[in-house]
């Protein structure tokens, strides 16, 4: 870790750096080698973060929420940034983690539907098509040590049916009737599954209000969350992309919390 | 009309009006001017006899090798340009092979005759596929095996068309070995049988007297797989014939 | 605050996410061998860590009439796998006129499985079907494609519960004047439900249900038993 050169405590530096070395090999810069590359052109970390995605089935669709936060590590760096990409008239998707990874693959998912569109055969992306094309790009990014740096979600209708998969950026892939990633997984997701349980044949209504219930309780208690997101419902009538929407909050209790100063 | 037919045999995949690949007829017609071979397929086994031409008494006539084994359980024979049947049994044995590894089983003959086929057929004028020819092969080729259907026979020609038969005759003395091989051939026959007719229809045909140097002949049986006979083998069925 | 000159706690220091290809999502599975069928046991949780993905993802996979392949590890890893070999026995099918016998299946795996010796799938895999006399067989591999006929094997996060116990119950190890036999299929469930009910016990990895499935020569039948969901 490259810590006491970046603050600089002290060292001179060297006079001469980045040329020829007596007796070493020199690597002419501008030529790419992978195993002496200086600069990594690769996501081995990511930078600005998107935070929890949340998705639900009911009867007749599926919801899809994610909020709008982009995060320079604990900095809340950008506050307005749609995670949610429509892509069809049946397909959603929201994606969790590098933003930048994200920007990029939506650029090439929407070339990918305009080509189709080209096509006018009638065919185009189903969300299970679009779930398994996502999990051949993230695995053989990973395998290539290069990977986008993400976990998606996809939902949609198949065939009229609720679909929801997710796949994350080694290529781990599954499909469920309730998902959500990041902190979402450990915080929103038993409340999810808990209701589900509960009401498996739950209205559009219901699942509104449970995202609802979710995003706060996300926005209470993830650092990386933000009180605005926005939810796509996926339905036979198409997707409806609402938001931004901000929840009422309540913070009466919080000056009680105490010993973190 | 001032393209005759000589304008459609120049490039190897150029169709002619009436819808023929002339170079492909003409390989073709090169195994007409090659020895003849003949295969039978029993239900013990099949076998395979070829005709050697030994034009020169300073001939080693024991270099001239028209059978081939493929595998364990896979023979060859072949009639034509002999040259151009290195590369088939070549890619015969490396599918044979890969099969082997892969699959830990014997291949079956008609796939290997399918994949040999493929490589048949990939001839053309420009940027060939390594191992591909400019041209089509000018050998005709009889595979002959055991597998898990059976003894199988197969005749493969230039164009890449396969087909299975019970009794096939190639090369020059093909069209007499055929007819004979009709009449003689019936579904009992056992394989000593068919080795001896094998003989006694090239003997008819060849132009030369037949004799233990000047042929070769081979059996695939699922008892004892490939097995050339030899010099004192073939001597002891030319002498009842 | 940091002090000059003195070393940054962990929560003061700029950290480097560090990147992994691999991952261990659990998952058990286990295959046994009989006279003239085969069994493939499975359990459907899916998890990573202390999380449940989902509870309802049988890692066997139906590979043909009479073979399943059982595929567990990370599962990143056992899509990719199964999907190559759904491929590869499709092409084979079309290519020689036949479905791919159980033992070419097991072959074939070995290769895929030693073409990636130096970036392995991690995968433990199991091949159940029946062989060209009809008899059961049961292959294991390890992840670098080194395998094996067995007549019995348990593999994945419960492996080292479930064996020691299946030695006993159908190898007859350690058991004195014990004359080991062919084990009747009613017989063979039953030991199956009763190991993976004992593995959910243990294995935090282990759980939600099992799923069952038997090749016979008239097909492929698969049952399932509830397991722990905690």
């Amino acid at each position: 870790m490259a810590t006491s050169g970046m603050f600089g405590n002290g060292n001179p530096g060297a006079l001469w750096t980045g040329g020829p070395v007596p007796g070493q090999l020199h690597n002419f810069p501008g030529v790419q080698n992978g195993a002496t590359k200086g600069s990594s052109q690769r996501t081995l970390n990511p930078v600005v973060m998107g935070s929890s995605v949340l998705g639900i089935q009911f009867n007749g669709g599926v919801v899809i929420a994610a909020d709008m936060l982009g995060s320079y590590g604990s900095l809340s760096k950008y506050r307005d940034c749609p995670r949610l990409l429509k892509v069809n008239d049946s397909t959603v998707i929201g994606a969790s983690g590098d933003y930048a990874d994200f920007q990029y693959l939506s650029n090439v998912i929407q070339q990918q539907v305009i080509d189709e569109e080209c096509l006018n055969d009638g065919f185009g992306y189903t969300p299970k098509s679009l779930h398994c094309w996502l999990t051949r790009v993230l695995y053989n990014r990973r395998s290539q040590f290069n990977p986008l740096w993400n976990t998606y979600i996809v939902a949609g209708l198949d065939e009229d049916k609720p679909y929801l998969g997710y796949v994350d950026k080694i290529g781990m892939a599954y499909e469920a009737p309730s998902l959500a990633s990041g902190f979402g997984a450990y915080l929103a997701l038993p409340i999810i599954r808990d209701a589900l349980e509960k009401k498996p044949d739950m209205a559009l209504e219901d699942a509104l209000r449970l995202i609802d219930r979710c995003m706060k309780l996300l926005f209470y208690r993830d650092a990386r969350a933000l009180n605005k997101y926005q939810v796509a419902v996926i339905t036979k009538a198409g997707v409806d992309l609402r938001g931004p929407i901000v929840s009422d909050t309540n913070w009466e209790v919080a000056h009680m919390i105490k010993g973190y100063e | 009309m001032f393209l005759t037919r000589s304008e459609y045999d120049r490039g190897v995949n150029t169709f002619s009006p009436e819808g023929r690949l002339f170079q492909v007829e003409y390989a073709i017609e090169a195994i007409k001017l090659g020895s003849t071979a003949i295969g039978i397929q029993t239900s013990e086994g099949v076998v395979l006899a070829v005709e050697k031409r030994v034009t020169s008494p300073l001939i080693e006539a024991a270099s001239i090798e028209k059978i081939m084994e493929v595998d364990k359980h896979i023979a060859c024979a072949m009639s034509g340009l002999i040259a151009d049947s290195k590369t088939l049994i070549d890619k015969a044995r490396v599918e044979a092979q890969n099969h082997w590894f892969t699959y830990n089983e014997k291949m079956n003959i008609e796939s290997v005759t399918q994949a040999v086929s493929n490589l048949a057929l990939q001839f053309g004028d420009d940027d060939p596929d390594p191992g591909a020819m400019s041209r089509p092969f000018g050998v005709a080729l009889l595979f002959a095996g055991v597998d898990e259907k059976g003894p199988r026979l197969f005749h493969m020609d230039p164009s890449g068309t396969f087909i299975q038969y019970d009794g096939k005759a190639i090369g020059s003395g093909s069209e007499g070995a055929q007819q004979a091989l009709q009449e003689v051939y019936h579904k009992s026959m056992t394989l000593k049988e068919a080795c001896k007719a094998a003989l006694t229809i090239l003997k008819q045909v060849m132009e030369e007297k037949l004799n233990s140097t000047n042929v070769e002949m081979c059996t695939v049986t699922q008892k004892n797989l490939f097995r050339l006979f030899t010099k004192e083998e073939l001597e002891n069925i030319i002498k009842d014939i | 605050m940091a002090q000059l000159g003195q070393p940054l706690s962990d929560y003061q220091r700029p950290h480097q996410v560090h990147f992994s290809p691999y991952d261990f999502n659990g998952g058990t599975v286990l295959a046994i061998a009989g006279e003239n069928y085969a069994l493939i046991a499975t359990d459907t949780r899916l998890s990573q860590g202390f999380s449940i993905h989902s509870r309802e993802s049988p890692k066997t996979y139906s590979l043909s009439e009479n073979t399943v392949l059982g595929c567990c590890g990370f599962h990143g890893d056992v899509l990719t796998l199964t999907k190559t070999l759904g491929a590869r026995l499709q092409i084979f099918e079309k290519e020689h006129n036949k479905p791919m016998p159980t033992p070419s299946v097991a072959a074939m795996l070995s290769t895929i499985l030693y073409y990636r010796r130096f970036f392995p799938y991690y995968t433990h895999n199991l091949v159940a079907g029946l062989d060209e006399e009809g008899k059961g067989c049961v292959y294991s591999f390890d992840p670098v494609g080194s395998y094996e006929r067995e007549v019995y094997r348990a593999k994945g996060s419960a492996s080292a519960m479930l064996q020691p116990l299946l030695d006993n119950q159908i190898g007859g190890k350690n058991q004195q004047g014990y004359v080991v036999q062919p084990m009747p299929l009613d017989r063979c469930i039953a030991v199956v439900k009763d190991v993976f009910t004992s593995a959910a016990e243990r294995d935090i990895y282990t759980g939600d249900n099992i799923l069952i499935s038997v090749i016979t020569k008239d097909g492929l039948k698969s049952e399932k038993f509830p397991l722990r969901k905690d």
